[in-house]
């Protein structure tokens, strides 16, 4: 294979890892728009992110020890023939059962593309050491920029371009592998494969945890909390890996594995915890956080994943149990915290509702205009179901006496004040939760810094 | 000071000044805005205008009707938005339909007094809608709260709608 053929397999190979991991949460921003579509709950929607990441992780090592018998080539070109049907399937899906089993095949394909694609990439990355430091970057940059690209293919598209966009980038990253794959001849025997780095792979999974329900609490709160339009929320969330690249160069300067793992979930726990403590219900408030959260996931994941390789073979199969780890992380994230914060957003919606009809009451409107308003209030509540309610437009139109009108523009601006506030809140404990997940990490990466393994 | 000891201690500073600023600037003290106990009594403001004597009238009704029913105004206000919402409050709150009907006119007959007290309405006039508050029907008294305007722009001149009532519904 010639300097460009190499290239061309290395693009394929960083764009089919890329593609797969950001799959896990590239729908992120679009699940306010698909439960709307699809009339489900939040809860329910949680899934069509769970599935993927549950099935990631379940999928990845069997898929890594079936690179060596099946062809890792071959098997890249099948996991993404696989994901790529799937997510046909995905966009063309009218009820959120068929959307929940076609993430899950997609996640079968995925699995088999980015373990095989760990075994082609020392051949065409110069080193082990560079394939995984590639491997890790395609991956984190996927999983990082996945919840912006989301965001704006849902408004300036829907939800379902998300899916439909990712059959020809599938088939294209696959396309320069067909050559390798009728040359590759696989192995007749089983691989035999050491024991997984268990210290590295548990950082991974609570890092994982914690980043995960970062990018879908940030969301969640931009979109339903605070009521920004896809676009917008892309826009604000998009400042999480423009940091994480901006902190890219650090983690070429510090050699010490196990201090860029430490520095990076503190910085992670740091952004979390400061999203918890949230003065104020704007968006400028939330670029500090993501800042630290962003140089944090560049310092650790990939200094996580590089000890989990470091030295071991066949790189696909530990390849396989960084992803089971990491995914299985994202999931155990999103089912501890997606209770908590549901239920947080149902109290915190109803004192909301109390001290919004008390602004109400209190206001100098005349009482027939208060009841009305108050009907369109309820209306709207009503229409919102376990929403957070978007009480603005209930004050349309505005009454025609200019002081009547400036008293409703007062109180509109009282009531969404006390809406905002509650609705961020409403997020505090499980971005807290998060922080915690994250600081948590250190425990494993101290232990092995104690026994002298080499993170 | 080495690179990766320099780079944890840069993380920390950098997390915990966050959270000091973020802390310092109110980021753990938020507490949902207080509703008022509607069993206290409370103050009619300027009672001399029509609009703002028929405000509190409904204020003071709902807190009455609230305070007897053991509930927060606020509650109360959304319950009596429509048939539904009141259906859907007295389930919740274990109400029978005549206990809430008791407590709207409990509600009016605070009002009507909380309006006399403060000069609002004449003696005369509250005397009148007293008696009709005490008979009148659960959607009839909702319906006097909402339009309490009318009561007061009555009062300020013959008597009006109230008046009108009290033919209909006395003995």
């Amino acid at each position: 294979m010639g300097a460009e053929g190499t290239r061309v397999v290395r693009a394929g190979l960083a764009l089919a890892v890329g593609l797969v991991l950001a799959d896990s949460s590239i729908v992120v921003l679009a699940l306010p728009e698909i439960y709307r579509e699809l009339d489900v709950s939040v809860s329910a929607v949680t899934w069509v992110l769970v599935a993927f990441n549950l099935v990631l992780a379940l999928a990845a090592v069997p898929a890594a020890v079936a690179t060596a018998r099946v062809g890792a080539a071959r098997l890249t070109l099948v996991g993404l023939t696989v994901f790529a049907g799937a997510s046909l399937v995905c966009g063309f899906a009218g009820d959120i059962g068929l959307l929940i089993a076609a993430r899950c095949v997609q996640a079968v394909g995925g699995a088999m593309a980015v373990c095989a694609a760990l075994e082609l990439l020392p051949a065409v990355s110069g080193s082990e050491r560079g394939a995984a430091r590639a491997w890790a970057a395609a991956g984190a940059a996927g999983a990082a920029l996945g919840p912006g690209a989301g965001g704006l293919l849902t408004e300036l598209i829907s939800w379902q371009s998300i899916f439909l966009v990712q059959v020809p980038a599938a088939l294209v990253a696959g396309f320069p592998l067909v050559a390798a794959a009728r040359r590759e001849i696989p192995a007749r025997e089983r691989p035999r494969a050491g024991r997984p780095h268990l210290a590295a792979n548990a950082a991974l999974g609570l890092v994982s945890a914690a980043l995960a329900a970062a990018l879908f609490l940030i969301v969640l709160l931009l979109i339903e909390g605070w009521r920004l339009s896809p676009i917008e929320a892309a826009a604000a969330v998009t400042a999480m890996p423009l940091f994480a690249l901006a902190a890219a160069p650090l983690t070429r300067r510090v050699e010490d594995v196990a201090a860029r793992a430490a520095a990076g979930v503190i910085l992670i726990g740091g952004g979390l915890a400061a999203l918890g403590l949230l003065p104020d219900a704007r968006v400028l408030l939330t670029l500090p956080p993501q800042a630290l959260v962003g140089a944090g996931l560049a310092l650790t994941l990939s200094a996580l994943t590089e000890a989990a390789l470091e030295g071991r073979s066949p790189q696909a199969i530990h390849g396989g149990w960084t992803i089971a780890a990491r995914h299985a992380g994202v999931v155990a994230g999103l089912l501890v915290l997606t209770p908590v914060f549901t239920a947080d957003l149902e109290v915190e919606r109803d004192q909301a509702e109390r001290a919004g009809v008390a602004a109400l009451l209190d206001s100098r409107l005349p009482p027939s205009t208060l009841f009305a308003l108050s009907t369109r209030i309820a209306e709207r509540i009503e229409a919102e179901g376990e929403r957070v309610p978007i009480i603005g437009s209930a004050f349309e139109p505005l009454p025609e006496d200019p002081e009547e009108r400036a008293e409703a523009i007062r109180l509109r601006e009282r009531i969404e004040d006390e809406v905002d506030a509650a609705a961020t809140h409403a997020f505090s404990a499980s971005f807290l939760i998060s922080a915690a997940f994250a600081l948590a990490a250190l425990l494993p990466i101290a232990l092995a810094r104690r026994r002298e393994v080499q993170l | 000071m080495s690179s990766p000891r320099f780079l944890i201690v840069g993380a920390v500073v950098a997390s915990v000044a966050l959270v000091a600023a973020y802390l310092a600037a109110g980021g753990s003290s938020y507490e949902p805005s207080p509703t008022a106990d509607p069993c206290e009594q409370r103050e009619w403001r300027s009672p001399d205008g029509i609009e703002e004597s028929a405000q509190q009238f409904a204020l003071s009704a709902l807190d009455g009707a609230a305070c007897e029913l053991g509930v927060s105004r606020e509650e109360l206000a959304v319950a009596l938005v429509s048939e539904e919402s009141r259906a859907e409050f007295a389930a919740e709150q274990g109400v029978a339909d005549g206990e809430l009907e008791e407590a709207v006119r409990a509600g009016l007959v605070r009002a009507i007094d909380d309006a006399e007290d403060a000069g609002a309405l004449s003696g005369f006039v509250a005397g009148g809608a007293r008696a009709i508050a005490e008979r009148v029907p659960v959607d009839e008294a909702i319906d006097l709260i909402q339009g309490a305007e009318s009561l007061f722009g009555g009062a300020k001149g013959v008597v009006g709608d109230v008046l009108d009532r009290a033919g209909e519904l006395l003995p």
